[in-house]
């Protein structure tokens, strides 16, 4: 019978059905054929699939990145990243890789990091005389950072699929990510010594300088939030008041470039990290401030601009939450069946070796990801994995971490990636010579994916800290 | 799923390019966003429309919640809940505005390799099975919707059947849109699936 289920999904999904289509078909055909329930159990489960708290943040992280994008905040970010790493060798090769991880900080999704920053980047990079197969393939593997760093779509997804704390994975992902930024930019290095790369920017002292400054006042910014906050007992809406009129004058009285947009990711990856902020108040206060930034502060949002991204916000958001409403009843069914439970016994069947079955996942999840898409593979492959992954004792928080990134290097292979296909156009190059030119990079993401599957203590470092 | 990725290096390229000038750093690159005053509203149909209103509410009072719990320090209790059930109407209404812009998430790579007729056969399938799938979950989103007029919200005395009503709407505005969708893919001779197997790739 679970054959049925499984099988069934299998040929809707290849067909081309809409993943969520095929996930409710085909447990509608199970329900009917097995006769134990009523059919509209089908559409009740789909339905409580959505009602969580959780993922509320799925919107309006959405939301805030596009805002972020629309409202000329990614320009600021990429100027600051200029300032900062331009003057090294292999320059824009540099500044793509550091505004990856501090867009990485505001935004959820690593096509919202291609498609945005990444759209600056390459004009950049070409502009300068980099060849377009390193400009794609750099921007290609820092756009993966996106996700890692919180905070993140696929790890809310993950989180509310596995039942795991989303505070914890999100902070699980901060030193994975800023290791996966360390090896590219050692790559980049490399590539600019046996190429012979210049730098981009003539060193200047004044603009490096320029840099730290920001970087000193965004820290100071963070600490005297975090002393009025913890340490003292003002009233709240008086500290609030406090640290926003501080921030907007601070900004209007030094001129600064960046400092508004740099506080996000302390907003943000501060706030949840420590479990001040749950991850929909994180993504709210996001929305609220890229809205100000964007309506007030650099008055560069239009109303027929923000109605066109809140549609397109609207819209993703219904397709990916239709997909997690799908996989609930779906992954409700083949856990109910047992069959994960087979699954999981099948592989310790092969090697009981918890590093060898971890072996066997990465590469059964990496072949995934160059077939599906991140948000639906998550759903439907936590319900079979996490049973197996809990036999050989790895930790939820630790196996999401992995997933997510064997997925994120998933965008960059064919036939499906959606990253290839948003930099092949934004670059004018043919999806094939895309292909080409991301696969070098994928050495350090790999890499990364070893580390991070073999040396748990890095990942749960974060986490043991914050909550104890 | 090529789609979406058009869609998102279509919205990167509205941004205007950056340029910078690399002997004069001082100047920086000109920041400017795309604040794009030709955004042309006519493409939305009336199921976006109210998508976008629930999409809003839910926005403010998701707001009102973070603002009530940690500015006011005392947090309003329907906000949670009323939060929940605005967010299966977004994704219920939502998912009617994808199905007639076609742009739910789906698998293509099987038409790389397929014929030409073969292609459009199946095409037409999925378009058929898509129809099936909504027309029998509006019927049972129906039949929860009448069970639910006696279940009460929890916060707020409101009987959950709104909810399951706008579930239901939703389903039949998705089963009515994939028929007319159907229809032009049937005049077309073809959909998004078998234009990957014309241009033999996923551009």
């Amino acid at each position: 019978m679970t054959t049925v289920l499984l099988l069934s999904f299998l040929v809707l999904l290849v067909l081309g059905v809409p993943v969520a289509i095929a996930l409710g078909g085909a447990s509608l055909l199970y329900v009917a054929l097995e006769g134990n329930s009523p059919l509209l159990v089908v559409v009740h489960r789909m339905v409580g699939g959505v009602d969580s708290f959780p993922l509320l943040a799925i919107p309006f992280f959405i939301l805030a990145g596009s805002l972020m994008n629309t409202s000329g905040i990614t320009e600021r970010i990429y100027a600051f990243a200029l300032a900062l790493v331009g003057w090294l060798k292999g320059g824009l090769g540099h500044v793509n890789v550091v505004g990856s991880v501090i867009f990485a900080g505001m935004s959820g999704t690593a096509v919202a990091d291609a498609g945005g920053l990444g759209n600056i980047e390459i004009k950049a990079m070409r502009d300068h005389g980099y060849d377009a197969e390193f400009a794609v393939g750099i921007t290609g593997a820092s756009s993966t950072i996106g996700p890692i760093i919180p905070p993140s779509l696929p790890l809310v997804i993950y989180g509310v699929m596995a039942n795991a704390s989303i505070g914890q994975l999100f902070a699980a992902g901060l030193l994975p990510g800023l290791f996966m930024a360390g090896t590219l930019m050692v790559m980049v290095a490399w590539y600019a010594h046996t190429r012979g790369f210049g730098s981009d920017l003539i060193f200047s002292w004044r603009v490096f300088g320029s840099a730290w400054v920001e970087i000193a006042f965004v820290a100071a910014t963070g600490g005297a939030a975090y002393l009025l906050w913890s340490h003292t007992e003002l009233p709240r809406l008086l500290v609030f008041a406090l640290l926003v009129g501080g921030a907007f004058a601070v900004n209007h009285v030094f001129r600064l470039r960046a400092y508004l947009p740099l506080l996000t990711p302390l907003i943000l990856i501060g706030g949840m990290t420590t479990g001040i902020f749950t991850p929909t108040e994180a993504a709210i206060a996001a929305t609220a401030y890229a809205m100000v930034l964007g309506v007030f502060v650099y008055r560069t949002l239009t109303w027929r601009g923000l109605i066109k991204v809140s549609m397109e916000t609207a819209e993703t958001t219904a397709i990916i939450l239709l997909i997690v409403a799908g996989a609930s009843i779906f992954g409700y069914l083949i856990t109910t069946t047992r069959v994960t439970d087979d699954i999981a016994s099948f592989v310790l069947s092969i090697t009981a070796e918890p590093w060898a079955v971890l072996l066997l996942v990465n590469v059964f999840l990496l072949i995934v990801g160059c077939f599906m898409e991140t948000i639906a593979a998550i759903t439907i492959l936590v319900p079979v994995l996490l049973p197996l992954m809990d036999k050989i004792g790895v930790d939820p928080v630790h196996f999401g971490l992995i997933m997510v990134l064997n997925l994120m290097i998933g965008l960059l292979t064919p036939p499906v990636g959606l990253v290839l296909y948003v930099l092949a156009r934004v670059a004018n190059i043919s999806f094939e010579r895309a292909t080409r030119a991301c696969l070098p990079f994928l050495i350090p993401l790999i890499g990364t994916l070893l580390l991070v599957t073999y040396w748990s203590d890095m990942v749960l470092l974060l986490p043991r800290i914050f909550y104890r | 799923m090529c789609r979406r990725a058009d869609q998102e290096a279509r919205r990167g390229q509205g941004t205007p390019l950056t340029n910078i000038a690399p002997n004069r750093p001082e100047e920086g690159p000109p920041i400017t966003g795309s604040a794009e005053d030709d955004v042309d509203l006519s493409v939305y149909g009336p199921e976006d429309w109210v998508t976008f209103v629930l999409f809003w509410v839910l926005a403010v009072i998701v707001f009102l919640q973070f603002y009530t719990r940690y500015v006011l320090n005392d947090s309003l209790a329907w906000t949670e809940e009323i939060a929940r059930y605005l967010l299966i109407c977004v994704t219920f209404a939502g998912a009617a505005m994808a199905v007639r812009r076609n742009t739910h998430i789906h698998v293509e790579f099987l038409y790389v390799y397929l014929p030409r007729r073969l292609g459009f056969v199946l095409s037409t399938a999925v378009d058929v099975l898509r129809i099936v799938f909504f027309a029998v979950s509006t019927w049972f989103a129906w039949k929860v919707t009448v069970i639910m007029q006696f279940q009460r919200m929890v916060v707020i005395d409101w009987p959950m059947s709104y909810i399951y009503g706008i579930v239901f709407v939703g389903f039949l505005v998705m089963t009515l849109r994939a028929i007319q969708v159907a229809i032009r893919h049937w005049r077309q001779g073809g959909s998004e699936l078998t234009r990957v197997a014309v241009e033999g790739r996923h551009q």
